[in-house]
């Protein structure tokens, strides 16, 4: 009794031996498929830079139009420029009855600052910026009329990060009780530019998923393509070694690994391209930005964007060469 | 321990290259396979070494069934059989240690053991000096050793050479013969097809002649 628990104390203690056995064996293999891929690309630096750098290439073009829009996006229309609203009084309203009707729209919560342009300041502001000079000086009396510029309180309307629903309802709103105001002709802010601007990024970014996607399927067959030749050129190399009695994952591994190489070499070359392009376009961006009185960080892909553009590139490689391998390395064994 | 049962193979678009071949091995034994060349010797070796498989008949290694063995099993099974080639089928842009080395490789052993090993194997069929060299720097001699290394570095159960001799001058020839006998005092089931008949005759083995694919005759090297 005792004799037989022992027995099957040591089989089972044999057995996980075993089973450790194994997972050692199972590392040592992959640990050799691992640099031996390696070893193969440094042994033929030239054609793996090529290859190399055609997959940073279609890396970094994606990878540019994210930063790019990210960048736009960060400059936020709706708060800046979109906050304002312009009321145009009748004509005939006097300066008091004007005073007046600013004080009270500056009372209103969602206001922030009301200022107030005169026709006649309007009038010499059109003179001297629209080169009508002619025309104007032309007209006996001045048809222009009381205009208020209405800043809104951003926290009070609403951003844009909010539903830009939302954001347009509120200034709906806004917008009609303004109208009903005495002594208002009409008031209005340029919404059509806000939803043009909406638009173009809403476009900017289906057309930057879209390359993504495309330059994803050209880093996956390039990989694959290059696979595909690697294993013509090694045919010698994985018949020997299927003769001596390697599993077909065995002969497979380097190949993923090298696949899952190329691709993140070629995720190391996007991100390199995309500091040295930032770098490049930073001071011409800065002076136009300086002119535009704007506070404007730049946004990069930093630590964390850079390594999931590496694990990218390292996924697409090996999905290239799982591709190739299915394809070319089926018919190793007699059937 | 092999096990021909009326095996057959023919290639597809050409005459029979085995028909109608039956005959035993038993495990420890050691036995020469001749016949003129083109009578498939080296397709019947093939075929044990699961590189192809029968058009008809069945052949069985170690008690199994080879038509039932699935891919999955076959790198395993191709473990338990070291094959010598007439080409020697070596990696010409790989040193001889790793040419050596590969079966090892394959099955996951230690590198400080991988090392000891190797070293034992050349040293077996005196190569050890050349263990750096690459393999397209060696006599097609030599060459051939190092596929013999290879061979019987995994001390598989089954040994199969194919021509073993074929470009080895008569010394080396002898010793070699001397080290498959050698091997087979260890255990080790060891066919050799040759059609060295000096050599076959020095040694009181078993010898399986093929002729046209069939298999003419089995007789004693040295009757009496």
């Amino acid at each position: 009794m005792v004799n037989t628990r022992k027995q099957r104390r040591s089989s089972r203690h044999s057995m996980n031996a075993g089973k450790a056995l194994a997972i050692r064996a199972w590392a040592r293999r992959h640990v050799y498929s691992f640099f031996s891929s390696l070893g193969a690309l440094v042994r033929s630096p030239l054609g793996t830079m090529m290859t190399v750098v055609v997959l940073g290439i279609a890396l970094a073009l994606p990878l540019g139009l994210w930063v790019g829009l990210k960048n736009i996006q960060q400059v936020n229309p709706a708060t800046e420029d979109f906050s304002s609203i312009s009321v145009f009084l009748n004509s005939g309203t006097d300066t008091a009855a004007t005073t007046q009707l600013a004080a009270a729209i500056q009372s209103w919560p969602e206001v922030d600052k009301v200022t107030s342009l005169s026709p006649e300041d309007a009038l010499t502001d059109f003179r001297e910026n629209s080169g009508f000079a002619a025309a104007v000086d032309a007209l006996t009396e001045n048809p222009l009329p009381w205009v208020l510029e209405i800043q809104l309180l951003e926290a009070a309307v609403g951003t844009a990060a909010e539903s830009k629903l939302q954001f347009k309802q509120q200034l709906d709103k806004l917008l009609t009780r303004l109208q009903e105001l005495p002594g208002v002709e009409f008031a209005q802010y340029d919404l059509k530019w806000l939803e043009r601007l909406h638009a173009l990024m809403d476009l900017g970014a289906s057309i930057g998923r879209l390359l993504a996607l495309l330059f994803g399927f050209a880093v996956i067959f390039v990989v694959g393509n290059t696979i595909r030749l690697d294993i013509h050129n090694r045919k010698e190399e994985i018949e020997v070694m299927s003769l001596v009695g390697a599993t077909e994952a065995f002969i497979r591994r380097p190949f993923l690994y090298t696949g899952f190489w190329y691709g993140l070499f070629g995720g190391m070359v996007a991100v390199i391209l995309m500091s040295i392009s930032l770098a490049l376009i930073r001071s011409p961006l800065d002076r136009l930005l300086l002119s535009y009185q704007s506070e404007f960080e730049l946004i990069t892909p930093g630590f964390s964007g850079s390594l999931l553009v590496l694990l990218t590139g390292g996924v697409l490689g090996l999905l290239g060469a799982a591709l190739a391998v299915r394809r070319h390395l089926q018919n190793l064994n007699p059937t | 321990m092999i096990r021909f049962e009326r095996v057959s193979k023919r290639y597809p678009g050409s005459v029979m290259a085995l028909s109608d071949v039956s005959f035993h091995l038993e495990a420890g034994e050691m036995a020469f396979l001749t016949g003129h060349s083109g009578a498939g010797k080296s397709t019947l070796l093939k075929l044990i070494a699961l590189l192809e498989r029968p058009s008809g008949g069945q052949v069985f290694l170690d008690g199994r069934n080879l038509a039932k063995v699935s891919r999955r099993q076959l790198p395993v099974l191709r473990r338990k059989v070291g094959v010598i080639f007439q080409d020697h089928k070596l990696l010409s842009d790989k040193t001889v240690f790793d040419n050596v080395a590969l079966p090892l490789i394959i099955a996951g052993v230690r590198y400080q053991e991988i090392q000891k090993r190797v070293s034992a194997a050349l040293d077996q069929v005196d190569l050890l000096r050349k263990i750096k060299t690459m393999p397209l720097a060696l006599s097609g001699g030599e060459q051939q050793r190092v596929g013999i290394a290879r061979a019987i570095i995994s001390h598989p159960p089954v040994l199969l050479a194919d021509e073993p001799t074929g470009n080895l001058d008569p010394d080396l020839s002898a010793d070699l013969m001397t080290l498959f006998c050698r091997l087979n005092e260890l255990g080790t089931t060891v066919l050799i097809a040759s059609h060295d008949i000096a050599l076959i005759e020095q040694l009181n083995r078993r010898v399986l002649v093929l002729e046209h694919g069939g298999m003419s005759r089995v007789e004693m090297s040295r009757s009496g």
